[in-house]
């Protein structure tokens, strides 16, 4: 081994090992957190890597910062095979991809070395620019996570710089040392041997080379302490995130509530999991989830990247303290946090703070509509939502904190069976003289209908929904479905007692419904609250209560499909409809299609037109999370908002398929002092029926 | 043939209207058990004397007059051995005294110190040999109880306004009750607070004049002030919308997130109705609805309702609502 | 927190009683002297849960003390007291009989012989409870325990021994101070019942539960009958605009009676 490859063994070994010894580490952080198995369905995960992480499919939802990502993403992947090849040579420099490729593909390899380190410059020089002269509200951060942004690219430009120049000197020295597939930097050679001799290019080569090899055993180092982490987790935690289909990707962590524990829920980084833990090492602060956060959009001090940065920000200065580490003495950029001081000096002070209160307020926590829109916007399937649940959950079970308004809500589906005070008795009084029976009648007359219409809390007491619920029965009945309503016998299924952290009741309610609906063996249900629609279908399994639960909107479309459904044949109103998308329906369950094409198969002459903000891209209407039960006092009502952009759209008519969302939108019409009528799709379905 | 004795409170020197209605109620009990006589204890501080007529007018017999400067104060524990002690010395069949903020205090003291049965907040009497029947409203007014009792005397407490005050005049006899001690610890009023000159709270108030967004601004809040002011002792609510769009303060909500109410007149000015609020002021005694919508749901709710645009209707509203309380 | 560090640590009863919701609509029994409880759902009193937060309240600015939770009555009770206790309460104590009397007097004394030996600084009781409605009890049991007593307090403080209370007057209130031990029986306005956390359910059920005969007086006032009063007539729309409003003032006066 000659001197040269001595030195670069020795440089190699501490640079990889002092790496080695900083992922230990921070595996070592991530076991302080709750073990969960993320190894199952091994297939959707690879497949997930493969579309979320190397094809970058979420990355492009942006059509500026995507492709500048994805560039900088795939050359990275081409480069890091260079890499690979470069960091061999060093231990024998004979070595070369030459000796193992057939030419033809050796070409291809050496040409995209050269041409994708070009096409990373272009994309790094414009994410300095954006950074430095555009500034995009989402990506303001404090001046240290500024700081580390330019740091990065800066190493990534200077990578890139160094390569070529290495392989444009190596090639003035040599002409020969490649082919002419290097249409970057044999240009290049050629400048520079116009300039100096063979010996001088040479040595310069070898400046670059060097320059090179310890940039990326430094860039390799650097990523330990800085946001820029996720160049190493990103793809593992796409293998290890969420890979439940529609339905289920929403559904809210089962709790066991006879657990003999101190605490329920989660007030610091060891009550998460070490999944929510990864969470924090892949963020790299792009701040997609918090530019589409409702709750931030209209002025809430929610924002959904803090609440991820912020929990790494904890695990960061806990971290150290509890596994008595001695490697975070660079104060990593990891320990910034957004609008949190950390500024812990002493190991008192450190166990004095928690996630929650030091680092995550209750004001936040409240802000959440739980739409998920910021998990879906996540380039690397971060999951925001779950850590905000598992913080309600604690405030709620185990220190009872929760902005006041929500103590009647509390004490009424207790009481009551519903979020308001209203008697279960009236439940059914909608149905008077509609010819409707309830299951109770039905048995007494040893029948069984086949279908449950569950007709929701909304449904049943609100003025507004009850018309929608009428509405629905009249498509039901036209079509001559047989179906029963429970009546009095309905309950809350305690959906929003769980959205707003009280897991006890809402177990309590769940087993109560499930009770009732096994009693009398009901399968099959159809409701028009998505609400209702996905905590029935999607997460009463949980607590043994298994039916197939069908949306109104999926429902009226199977029925027009198949055309059932006596419709008028006169035209009808020619009516612009913007159509608003729910979030337990579109987010939490991949429903978009149904209730616009419910709305065009029954009144064709409809021209259905799309709001800035629409399908999975939706805005909330502001009612989710338990939000309908709380005052909405700071910054602009999230109702009002959405409203505003569903009347940009000049429609006639706005149409939800949502008994909140219709409550949300009829304030927010009135509220902008707009007159334009609020419909369901079963209002714009039934009056189409034939008399 | 029963005397029936009552406790004829007073405020200020004056004789409150609820004691006039127990003299009434007692005088029905005394002559519909045989034509006993009525006594009423007239206890105050020097000067409440000059006010025992106005009790014969109503139908006592005789003015039991305690006079007294610690009487200043609402001297509870004293009163109530004074009562006792009387009703032992008298063997009357029934004590009555109104069910304010007084009577609810002395009625269960009084029962307590003779070890007599006691009906609270009673709204109809009657007596069949040893056996009185009395009615009393339970269960927030839900559910009409007819209750029982054995034994005499029995402690009544009238419902303010159940009985009306009733004249029947005759000449009083007045004497001088000793006023008895109180005998071990006691409370001691310290401050009396008037109520404050500006509205009720809105969980006291009897009347509540609210306001929604059909009222199109926030200056014309101004009209359910006026309306509210036409009522007398009035309160003032709102929605949610407009405590949310600041046109009042959000103490002043009522409904689900705020507060709930149950007065017994409330007036919904240019309020649709969305359940949120309903949850709020549903059990309200009477429920008055003005809205330009005929299909505004608060007209289910509502007693009376009338469809009209807030800014004629209520100003209308608060001149009739003038007149007729002048004429009162 | 306000944290009065140093205020003395009192011993604190609270007696509760389990009344139906307030909302429920009600159906009257076949017996038709009682309500009909099937499908009806109980709960610690409004005004019974104000006072177990008063009292719970008082003892952690006290920063120490003792909170015991009484209800008379059958097995039933012991949900309320086991909800009394994770709310905070220490210990519970069920006076066991089959049936509350109408009878505040004869239940009065059954209480009065239990709290006398208790050594208990304060005594709370609920305004009123929401079924019987006669506010009755808890006063009585002052007169029968000789104990100053205040009824109806909208807000309490205690410290050095003495209490402060004020008490809502028709039109005024009034503040008065007494000497402890007392007993108070509470408005709304004191206190906002805090809502148990899990937490609290999951102690509670460890806490003692104490189970024993009350020693009820005579009872001299019972139900005869329970009617439920005429139904609400159906709203009306007296009219359109301005033109409408004598009418309306003619029936606040006749009918409404409240002009």
């Amino acid at each position: 081994m000659s001197a040269a490859s001595g030195v670069f063994l020795l440089v190699l070994t501490v640079g990889a090992g002092f790496f080695a010894l900083n992922v230990q580490r921070l595996v070592r952080y991530l076991r302080l957190g709750v073990p969960e198995n993320r190894t199952d369905h091994p297939l959707q995960r690879t497949k997930n890597v493969l579309v979320i992480g190397i094809a970058q499919k979420k990355i492009f939802r942006d059509p500026v910062a995507g492709p500048m990502h994805a560039l900088i993403f795939w050359g990275f992947m081409v480069l890091t095979a260079g890499t690979v090849e470069i960091l061999v040579q060093g231990l024998f420099p004979s070595f070369s991809y030459r000796l193992l490729l057939p030419d033809v593909l050796y070409q291809g390899y050496s040409a995209s070395q050269d041409v994708f380190a070009l096409l990373v410059i272009g994309a790094v020089a414009f994410a300095l620019y954006r950074r430095l002269f555009l500034h995009p509200a989402r990506l303001e951060g404090d001046d240290l996570e500024h700081k580390d942004a330019i740091i990065i690219l800066s190493m990534i430009m200077g990578l890139m710089v160094t390569l070529i120049l290495a392989t444009a000197y190596l090639l003035a020295a040599d002409p020969a040392a490649f082919g002419p597939e290097k249409i970057v930097s044999r240009p290049l050679a050629g400048f520079f041997a116009s300039r100096m001799t063979a010996e001088s290019a040479l040595a310069a080569y070898r400046v670059f080379w060097w320059a090179h090899v310890l940039l990326i055993l430094t860039f390799l180092n650097y990523l330990p302490y800085s946001k820029h982490l996720h160049v190493a987790s990103s793809l593992i935690n796409v293998y290890f995130s969420n890979t439940s289909g529609p339905g289920q990707k929403g559904v809210m962590r089962y709790m066991d509530l006879e657990a003999d524990v101190e605490k329920f829920g989660a007030d610091d980084v060891e009550d998460l999991t070490w999944k929510n833990l990864l969470d924090g090492y892949s963020c790299t602060e792009c701040g997609r989830c918090t530019a589409a956060c409702p709750a931030n959009i209209t002025g809430k001090p929610l924002s959904p990247r803090k609440i991820i940065v912020n929990t790494r920000q904890r695990l960061m200065e806990k971290a150290p303290v509890v596994t008595g580490d001695r490697m975070e003495f660079l104060q990593p950029a990891l320990l910034h946090g957004e609008g949190a001081a950390a500024g812990a000096t002493t190991v008192e002070e450190v166990l004095g703070h928690r996630l929650l209160d030091t680092y995550i307020t209750e004001e936040e926590l409240w802000a959440c509509t739980s739409c998920r829109a910021c998990v879906t916007e996540c380039p690397v399937s971060i999951d925001q939502l779950d850590v905000i649940n598992q913080l309600r959950r604690n405030l709620v079970l185990t220190e009872s904190r929760f902005p006041e308004e929500l103590q009647p809500v509390f004490q009424s589906l207790e009481r009551n069976g519903s979020p308001w005070a209203f008697q279960a008795a009236d439940r059914g009084a909608w149905a008077a003289g509609l010819d409707i029976p309830t299951m109770a009648e039905m048995q007494a007359r040893g029948q069984r209908p086949d279908i449950l219409f569950w007709v929701g809390c909304m449904g049943s007491f609100d003025d507004r929904a009850k018309k929608i619920t009428a509405a629905f029965a009249r498509i039901m009945q036209a079509c001559g479905i047989n179906f029963a309503i429970l009546g009095q016998e309905e309950s809350c299924h305690g959906d929003p007692a769980r959205r707003m952290g009280n897991e006890y009741l809402y177990q309590v309610l769940a087993k109560g419904v499930i009770e009732t609906l096994d009693r009398y063996e009901v399968q099959t249900i159809v409701t028009h609250c998505p609400h209702c629609f996905h905590q029935i279908g999607n997460e009463f399994p949980q607590l043994g209560g298994n039916y197939e639960v069908v949306h109104h909107s999926t429902y009226i479309e199977r029925l027009l499909q198949e055309e059932r459904v006596p419709l008028r044949t006169e035209e009808g109103r020619k009516l612009t409809v913007a159509y608003h998308d729910s979030c337990y329906l579109g987010r939490y369950n991949d429903v978009y299609d149904a209730p616009r094409e419910s709305m065009k198969r029954a009144l064709p002459v409809i021209t259905l037109v799309e709001p800035e903000r629409s399908k999975d891209r939706g805005l909330c209407c502001g009612a989710g999370g338990g939000r309908m039960f709380m005052e909405e006092r700071t910054g602009k009502r999230i109702n009002t908002e959405r409203t505003e952009e569903l009347l940009a759209t000049g429609a006639d008519a706005i149409a939800v398929a949502c008994p909140f969302c219709m409550t949300m939108m009829t304030d927010g019409v009135k509220a902008n002092g707009a007159d334009v009528p609020v419909y369901d799709i079963a209002e714009v379905v039934a009056g189409q029926l034939r008399a | 043939m029963a005397n029936v004795l009552v406790f004829a409170e007073t405020r200020g020197g004056d004789v409150r209207k609820v004691a006039l209605e127990a003299v009434t109620a007692a005088r029905a009990l005394a002559d519909a058990t045989g034509g006993g006589e009525v006594h009423a204890i007239l206890a105050g501080p020097a000067g409440v004397a000059s006010r025992a007529q106005q009790l014969g007018q109503y139908g006592a017999d005789l003015v039991l007059v305690a006079e007294s400067p610690a009487l200043a104060q609402f001297a509870r524990e004293s009163l109530a051995a004074t009562v006792a002690d009387r009703t032992k010395a008298g063997a009357y069949r029934a004590v009555v005294l109104g069910f304010s903020a007084q009577g609810r205090d002395l009625g269960p003291r009084v029962a307590a110190r003779l070890d007599a049965p006691i009906a609270s907040d009673v709204t109809e009497i009657s007596a069949a040999g040893d056996r009185m029947t009395v009615k009393h409203p339970g269960y927030a007014n839900k559910v009409m109880l007819t209750l029982s009792i054995t034994g005499s005397p029995v402690v009544l407490s009238v419902r303010p306004s159940a009985f009306t005050a009733k004249e029947s005049p005759r000449n009083a006899r007045v004497e001088t009750l000793q006023l008895s001690p109180a005998g071990g610890a006691t409370v001691t009023v310290t401050q009396v607070v008037e109520g404050a000159k500006g509205r009720p709270d809105l969980g006291e108030a009897s009347i509540i004049v609210s306001g929604g967004r059909g009222l199109k601004a926030a200056e014309n809040f101004k009209l359910i002030e006026d309306l509210a002011d036409a009522f007398g002792n009035a309160a003032v609510g709102a929605t949610r919308a407009v405590t949310d769009d600041g046109w009042r303060p959000h103490s002043d909500q009522i409904g689900q997130t705020g507060r709930q109410v149950s007065p017994q007149l409330y007036v919904a000015v240019g309020i649709s109705g969305a359940i949120q609020h309903l949850a709020g002021m549903r059990t309200s005694k009477t429920i008055v609805a003005i809205n330009k919508d005929k299909e505004a749901p608060i007209f289910k709710v509502a007693d009376y309702g009338i469809v009209g645009d807030v800014l004629e209707v209520v100003p209308a509203l608060t001149a009739a609502v003038k007149d007729a309380r002048k004429g009162h | 927190m306000n944290f009065h560090v140093g205020a003395p640590a009192v011993k604190i009863a609270v007696c509760i009683k389990r009344t139906p919701d307030s909302e429920s609509r009600f159906r009257i029994a076949a017996s038709g002297a009682a309500i009909d409880e099937a499908g009806l759902k109980f709960d610690m009193d409004d005004f019974a849960g104000y006072a177990v937060e008063a009292a719970l309240q008082l003892n952690e600015k006290a920063g120490g003390g003792e909170t015991v939770v009484y209800a008379l009555g059958p097995d039933s009770v012991q949900e309320s007291l086991r909800k009394a206790m994770s709310m905070g309460a220490d210990r519970a104590v069920q006076l066991k009989t089959d049936t509350v009397p109408a009878d505040g007097i004869a239940v009065a004394k059954a209480l009065a012989a239990e709290l006398k030996s208790g050594g208990f600084d304060l005594i709370l009781f609920g305004k009123h409870a929401f079924d019987s409605s006669a506010g009755v009890v808890g006063t009585a049991v002052a007169e029968l325990l000789g104990l100053p007593g205040v009824t109806a307090a909208s807000q309490l403080s205690v410290a050095g021994g003495k209490g402060a209370a004020r008490r809502e007057l028709e039109g005024a209130a009034e503040l008065v101070e007494f000497p402890l031990p007392a007993i108070v029986t509470i408005d709304e306005g004191v206190a906002r019942p805090r809502y148990p956390s899990l937490k609290g359910i999951m102690a509670a059920k460890k806490k003692p539960l104490e189970s024993k005969p009350a020693q009820l007086g005579p009872v001299r006032v019972t139900v005869q009958r329970a009617e439920l009063p005429p139904e609400r007539p159906a709203g009306r729309i007296l009219g359109e605009g301005a033109a409408a409003v004598p009418e309306l003032v003619r029936l606040l006066q006749t009918e409404a009676k409240v002009l």
